[in-house]
């Protein structure tokens, strides 16, 4: 049971992360600390992705004549780099609309922007 | 804010550079344009929120910022096109005449990254900017 739950430490790994990501994502109200939970959630789903393709002893995956041996599976690491990408243009994104909002409105607390609806 | 502006004054070159390092390691191993061009990337847009609008828009004006964003594609495009020109195919690097082909495929990918970075860099800080400019009363 032990080595069950101790020699999955990657998934453990993801999940504790995945967690901090989101509860900051709910329950904090400075959109910035929301920001940096969401990047702390998809940085994640990243590690996910990266440590299912591990492969023990594996290189990476260039093939040579007279070469034998286990190679790391390519297709999650292509996915988590256009991953990537998406990620850092989400957050620049949010970020120039999180400016706006503070010249706009002169605060970034959820609560305090939300009560200026009425 | 004096905290803000001298951790960014200080980190800005180092990411800068490791920006760099990640795009010319692209050929051999872990990095590439995307990555690369998206670190430099940030870099601006850390300039930015540290510094203001202003001061990022007079290190990267709007001409620049197109005049990159079509810089890159045109290196891209190029060599795609030379490796056409000397006879072979659409990007087939290792056939252009830089030395042996193993060197030549080095460079043709070499200059493929740093046209994506470039692309990249610069239609990220174009994404921000816009994004976050006061629209014109």
């Amino acid at each position: 049971m032990i080595e069950f739950v101790l020699g999955k430490y990657n998934y453990w790994i993801y999940i504790i992360l995945m967690m901090i990501g989101f509860y900051a994502m709910i329950a904090k109200k400075n959109l910035i600390k929301k920001l940096i939970g969401m990047n702390i959630f998809q940085t994640a789903v990243f590690l996910f992705y990266i440590s299912l393709a591990d492969v023990e002893g594996g290189t990476a995956p260039i093939v040579w004549e007279g070469w034998s041996g286990a190679y790391v599976n390519p297709l999650p690491h292509v996915l988590i780099l256009t991953a990537i990408v998406v990620c850092v243009s989400t957050t620049a994104v949010a970020l120039a609309i999180v400016i706006r909002i503070y010249e706009e409105y002169g605060t970034i607390e959820e609560d305090k922007l939300l009560g200026m609806r009425e | 804010m004096i905290i803000i502006r001298t951790i960014a004054r200080l980190m800005i070159p180092f990411i800068q550079l490791f920006a760099l390092y990640v795009i010319v390691h692209g050929g051999s191993g872990p990095g590439g344009g995307f990555q690369g061009g998206v670190i430099l990337g940030a870099s601006m847009i850390l300039l930015v929120i540290a510094f203001g609008m202003e001061e990022g828009r007079k290190r990267i004006s709007e001409k620049l910022n197109v005049f990159l964003i079509s810089l890159g594609v045109v290196i891209y495009a190029g060599i795609g096109i030379l490796c056409i020109l000397v006879g072979g195919n659409y990007l087939e690097y290792n056939i252009l005449p830089f030395g042996t082909p193993k060197h030549a495929s080095e460079l043709g990918i070499l200059g493929i990254e740093i046209g994506i970075g470039i692309t990249v860099f610069a239609v990220m800080t174009s994404i921000f900017f816009n994004t976050a400019a006061r629209p014109k009363k």
